[in-house]
C-alpha cells in the first residue's frame, strides 16, 4: 500500500479507440491514487464502457497505454489483467448460473492464489489450505452482501439486485488492487441501492480501489471522491462532485444530449 | 457420507459385473458389445471433456480416434513396434494435432473450433484414402495380429483371445475414466465449467479459457488415440471407415442423452447405447425406426440428459425440507 508514494495506482494515458472511422475513446487519460473511488459519467455514447472494457484487456484500443502501479497492462489479455489486479463487473450483470454462490466466489478466487495444474491435481496441503482461505473469503463476503443464507443456492435463482452484489462480491474475492464497476446500480431497486452503496464503502474501507461507471449521478456523487465526467470520447472534466455539480461544461455536456435514454448496449 | 459410500458400492458392483463378463456372458457376441462398449466409454467420456465441460463442439474427435488406429497399425505391421509403444505414440500424435487444430481456431472463437474440427476430421479421411504410399488408400492396412505379452510369473497372455482384449479395455477404459474423473473434478473442472458458463466474467477472473480448453481437448485427444490405437488389433483391419461418421455420431447421442457435463450420465449412457441397438435385433426391418423412437423419447423425456435430470431431481429434494 505504502509503494510508490508518488505513482498513482492506476495511471491511464491517452486512450483511443475508434470503430470503423467514429471516435470512441478521442485521448483519454486519468489516474486513479490508492484506496481512491473515482466516479466515471458521461451521456450515452461518450465512450464510458468502451474505456473500461479497454483497460480490463477485453478490447484492444488503438492507441494508448496503461499502468497499475508499475506494471505496464496495455496489451494484455482479459485474465492477464485480472491476474496482476484489476478485477472488473459487467453492465449486464454475469454469474455463473447454475454454480452455487459458494462455487461462484471460489472460482473468482482460483487464478489467483498462483498454485498450479499439478497443485490442482495432487490435492496436496498447499491446495486445501487456499481452498480453506478463498472458503473463508467467500463466507466473509457472502455475509457482507447478505446473501449467507442462499449461499448453497445456484446463482441463477437469486433477483436481479442479488446478482449485482453477487458479481460485485466475486470481483472482492482475490482482493484485487483496482476494481471496475460497470453500472452497479442500473435498474436496481432503492432499497437494493443503498445496500450496494454500503458494500462498496466496506469494501473499499478495506483498501481497494474503485473505478465506477454509472448514470445514477446521485449514487456517484455520494461515494466518491473524484468524479470524472466524458462526453463524445473525451474528458471534460475532473474534479470533486461539488466541483462538478457546478460546471458549465458538465450542463452543456448533459443538456446536449438525451439524459433520459437508457445504456442498453 | 452414505450417499458416497452407496455411490462407491454401486460403482464397485457395477465394474464387478463388468469385469466378470468373460464368465457370464462370454460369448464371442458378448465380448464383442463388450469391447466396443469400453471403447466408446472412452470416446465419449473425451467428448464429455471437451463439449460437456469446456463447451466445445468438437467433431475431432473420431479424427483422434482414427490417427491413433493408423499410427499404432504402421508401426506395429510396418516397422515392428510393440502394440503398447505404437498405441502410445499415436495417442501423442493425435494430442499434438489436437494442439495445433485448438490453438489455431480457439484465438478466433469456439465456433470457428467446431468448423475447423469437423474440417479436420473429413481432411483425415481423405488423407487416409487418397495418401496411399502412408496409408495404403482404401484397402488399408489388414492382418493385425493381437500381441501375446510373455509376463514372467503369468506366462503368456493372448491378447487375440476376446476375453483377454476385453479386460485391456475394460482396464483401459476404467483407466480413463477415473483419471477424467479426477480432473474434472478439481478446480480445473471447475474452471472448465465456469468457462463454459460465462467466458468474459471467466476471464475477468483470472481463468485463461485457451489454456484451459486447450489442456480438454489434448486429455481427450490422448486417451481418443490410444482407445484408437488398442480398437484397431480387435478389429484386425484398419482402413478409412476408422473415420466414419457413425462414430461422431454415436459418440454425441451418448453425450447429449447422456447430459452434457455430467461425468457419470455420459459413462451410463455409453454402455447403454452399445447395448439398445443390438437388443433391437430381433427386428430386423424396424430396429432402426425403434432406435430413433427410442432416441426421441429419450430426448423428450431427458432434455438436458440423463444426468441433467438427476440433478433436477436432487434439487427438488434438496428444496423439500425449505418448502416443507
Amino acid at each position: 500500500m505504502t509503494e510508490g508514494s508518488t505513482r498513482p495506482l492506476f495511471a491511464l494515458q491517452g486512450l483511443t479507440k475508434r470503430y470503423s472511422g467514429v471516435v470512441a475513446v478521442d485521448d483519454l487519460s486519468f489516474s486513479i491514487p490508492e484506496g481512491a473511488i473515482v466516479g466515471l459519467i458521461g451521456p450515452n455514447g461518450s465512450g464510458k464502457s468502451t474505456t473500461i472494457d479497454c483497460i480490463s484487456g477485453f478490447q484492444v484500443p488503438d492507441g494508448g497505454r496503461w499502468f497499475l502501479g508499475d506494471a505496464e497492462l496495455t496489451g494484455r489479455k482479459p485474465h492477464e489483467h485480472a491476474t496482476r489486479g484489476i478485477a472488473r463487473t459487467f453492465q449486464t450483470v454475469r454469474a455463473f448460473d447454475e454454480m452455487s454462490l459458494t462455487d461462484n466466489l471460489l472460482t473468482a478466487a482460483q487464478a489467483h492464489d498462483g498454485l498450479g495444474w499439478s497443485a490442482a491435481l495432487q490435492g496436496g496441503r498447499g491446495l486445501r489450505d487456499a481452498e480453506a482461505k478463498a472458503t473463508v473469503r467467500a463466507e466473509e463476503l457472502l455475509d457482507t452482501i447478505g446473501l449467507t443464507e442462499h449461499a448453497q443456492a445456484p446463482a441463477g435463482t437469486l433477483s436481479y439486485g442479488q446478482r449485482k452484489l453477487l458479481a460485485i462480491a466475486a470481483a472482492m474475492m482475490a482482493r484485487p488492487k483496482l476494481v471496475v464497476l460497470d453500472e452497479p446500480v442500473a435498474g436496481v431497486n432503492p432499497t437494493m441501492i443503498r445496500r450496494i452503496e454500503a458494500v462498496i464503502r466496506r469494501l473499499n474501507e478495506a483498501g481497494m480501489a474503485l473505478l465506477i461507471v454509472e448514470h445514477n449521478v446521485e449514487f456517484i456523487m455520494a461515494l466518491c471522491a473524484t468524479v470524472i465526467v466524458m462526453a463524445q470520447g473525451r474528458k471534460v472534466a475532473e474534479g470533486s462532485p461539488r466541483r462538478i455539480r457546478e460546471d458549465p461544461q458538465v450542463l452543456a455536456a448533459y443538456l446536449g444530449a438525451d439524459t433520459e435514454a437508457h445504456d442498453d448496449e | 457420507m452414505s450417499a458416497r459410500a452407496g455411490h462407491i458400492l454401486a460403482g464397485a458392483g457395477a465394474l464387478a459385473v463388468l469385469a466378470t463378463l468373460p464368465l457370464w456372458g462370454g460369448t464371442p457376441y458378448g465380448l464383442e458389445l463388450g469391447i466396443t462398449a469400453a471403447t466408446f466409454t472412452v470416446l465419449s467420456t473425451g467428448l464429455n471433456l471437451v463439449y460437456g465441460y469446456t463447451g466445445l463442439l468438437s467433431f475431432a474427435q473420431v479424427a483422434f480416434f482414427g490417427i491413433g488406429g493408423y499410427t499404432s497399425a504402421l508401426l506395429s505391421h510396418d516397422a515392428g513396434w510393440p502394440v503398447f509403444a505404437g498405441a502410445l505414440v499415436g495417442g501423442v500424435l493425435a494430442l499434438l494435432l489436437g494442439l495445433v487444430i485448438g490453438y489455431t481456431s480457439l484465438r478466433l472463437s469456439r465456433h470457428a473450433f467446431a468448423i475447423v474440427s469437423l474440417s479436420f476430421a473429413l481432411l483425415c479421411l481423405i488423407i487416409s484414402r487418397d495418401w496411399v504410399s502412408l496409408t495404403r488408400g482404401p484397402m488399408g492396412v489388414p492382418g493385425l495380429i493381437a500381441p501375446t505379452l510373455q509376463l514372467p510369473g503369468l506366462g503368456r497372455i493372448g491378447f487375440d483371445r476376446p476375453a483377454v482384449f476385453y479386460w485391456l479395455m475394460l482396464s483401459y477404459a476404467v483407466l480413463v475414466v477415473a483419471a477424467t474423473h479426477r480432473l474434472v473434478r478439481s478446480r480445473i473442472g471447475r474452471a472448465f465449467i465456469a468457462i463454459k458458463l460465462n467466458q468474459p466474467l471467466a476471464e475477468s477472473q483470472g481463468i485463461d479459457p485457451l489454456r484451459h480448453r486447450l489442456l480438454a481437448i489434448g486429455v481427450s485427444a490422448l486417451t481418443s488415440g490410444i482407445a484408437g490405437g488398442f480398437y484397431v488389433f480387435h478389429l484386425t483391419i484398419v482402413d478409412p471407415s476408422i473415420f466414419d461418421f457413425y462414430y461422431t455420431e454415436t459418440m454425441l447421442i451418448m453425450v447429449i442423452v447422456g447430459g452434457p457435463g455430467s461425468f457419470w450420465g455420459v459413462v451410463v449412457a455409453s454402455l447403454a447405447f452399445t447395448a439398445i441397438p443390438d437388443m433391437l435385433r430381433f427386428s430386423h426391418d424396424l430396429r432402426m425406426v425403434l432406435y430413433g423412437a427410442i432416441l426421441i423419447g429419450a430426448m423428450l423425456a431427458f432434455p438436458r440428459g440423463v444426468g441433467g435430470w438427476a440433478a433436477q431431481r436432487r434439487l427438488v429434494r434438496l428444496r423439500r425440507p425449505i418448502l416443507a
